[in-house]
């Protein structure tokens, strides 16, 4: 299979400048969908995030979007530009969930590029960045730092 | 007017309050859960995670892999899911997560299993009945692999506390 032409090519590694900040074209409403069905496959037994009844009766008033889904909401809006062309996820770091998430709203996600280095192996180097995820309010709700190994253009374009 | 069986029922609560962690105490957590590949594609394709391993078997091949890979997002959900129950369905916000890493590869039918350390725990100087506990979080393939850890930081409720 040629790989080269399913991906775009615009966010292999040397395209990653450490300053830059992206602002992440889709947004995405926080429904059942989300939260409910990613809490529940995920074994997730924490009623907060799925019994709106015993949530009314707690300070939130309501059910909570589990933070594990907001993240990966944040991540995924974030991954046309900094994991369509990577081969392997590395790891996460200083993540914080800062302010509650409710079914109806709607996250955005921001990344800057914080650092490019050189990875064991040639056709391939690391990239870290910062992402936030930000309600329809510019509320900040989540942030993280997420390292990621992304194909070399010079390796990876033409295959 | 409750019906009679309500009023006889005894509540079965589950899980664990601050003054149930110990430093140092492990915690070898419920069910594990088999990986399918409806789950990964579902997961992916809800979370807007474009990442052509994830859902396109033959870009996968083309990568080296057996299989589609496992979004390691599904992966730490999964792990933090199975580890609710022992650490913070009795409540307190999850406040975050250092140092997480990715150990190896997970592929669809791989079974996750997830145990846990007690690394910190405090009360919280600004919330009544509240600390704030510290776990290190393991997750394991079946042949008993790492395939990710990570430092998991909640609120967690004291005797008495609500949120």
């Amino acid at each position: 299979m040629k790989t080269q032409t399913l991906t775009g090519n615009d966010n292999y590694f040397e395209d990653f400048v450490p300053g830059t900040v992206i602002r992440h074209v889709r947004g995405k409403t926080v429904g059942d969908l989300e939260n409910v069905l990613i809490t529940n496959l995920v074994m997730n037994t924490a009623q907060a995030h799925f019994n709106e009844h015993a949530m009314k009766d707690s300070s939130f008033g309501q059910r909570l979007s589990y933070g594990g889904v907001n993240a990966s909401l944040v991540i995924g809006m974030a991954s046309q530009d900094t994991a369509e062309n990577a081969l392997a996820e590395l790891g996460m770091d200083k993540i914080r969930f800062t302010a509650p998430v409710y079914h109806g709203d709607t996250l955005y996600a921001f990344t800057e590029v914080l650092a490019v280095t050189a990875s064991d192996r040639a056709d391939a180097g690391e990239v870290r960045f910062k992402h936030w995820g930000v309600n329809q309010n510019d509320v900040v709700v989540f942030e993280g730092e997420r390292r990621v190994l992304i194909k070399r253009r010079s390796h990876w374009s033409s295959r | 007017m409750q019906p009679d069986f309500m009023k006889r029922a005894q509540l079965r609560t589950k899980g664990n309050q601050y003054e149930d962690f110990t430093v140092g105490q492990e915690l070898v957590h419920h069910w594990g859960r088999t990986i399918n590949a409806s789950d990964n594609s579902l997961f992916s394709t809800l979370t807007l995670h474009f990442n052509p391993l994830y859902f396109n078997l033959e870009y996968a091949k083309a990568h080296g892999h057996p299989d589609i890979v496992v979004n390691p997002l599904l992966v730490f959900n999964t792990i933090i899911g199975l580890s609710v129950q022992d650490l913070s369905e009795m409540g307190g916000p999850f406040l975050g997560i250092d140092n997480m890493t990715f150990h190896k590869p997970v592929y669809p039918n791989d079974t996750l299993t997830a145990v846990s350390t007690v690394v910190d725990k405090r009360a919280s100087s600004s919330r009544p009945k509240t600390g704030i506990v510290t776990w290190h979080t393991k997750g394991f393939n079946q042949r008993a692999e790492l395939v990710i850890d990570l430092h998991r930081t909640n609120l967690s409720l004291m005797r008495g506390g609500s949120i």
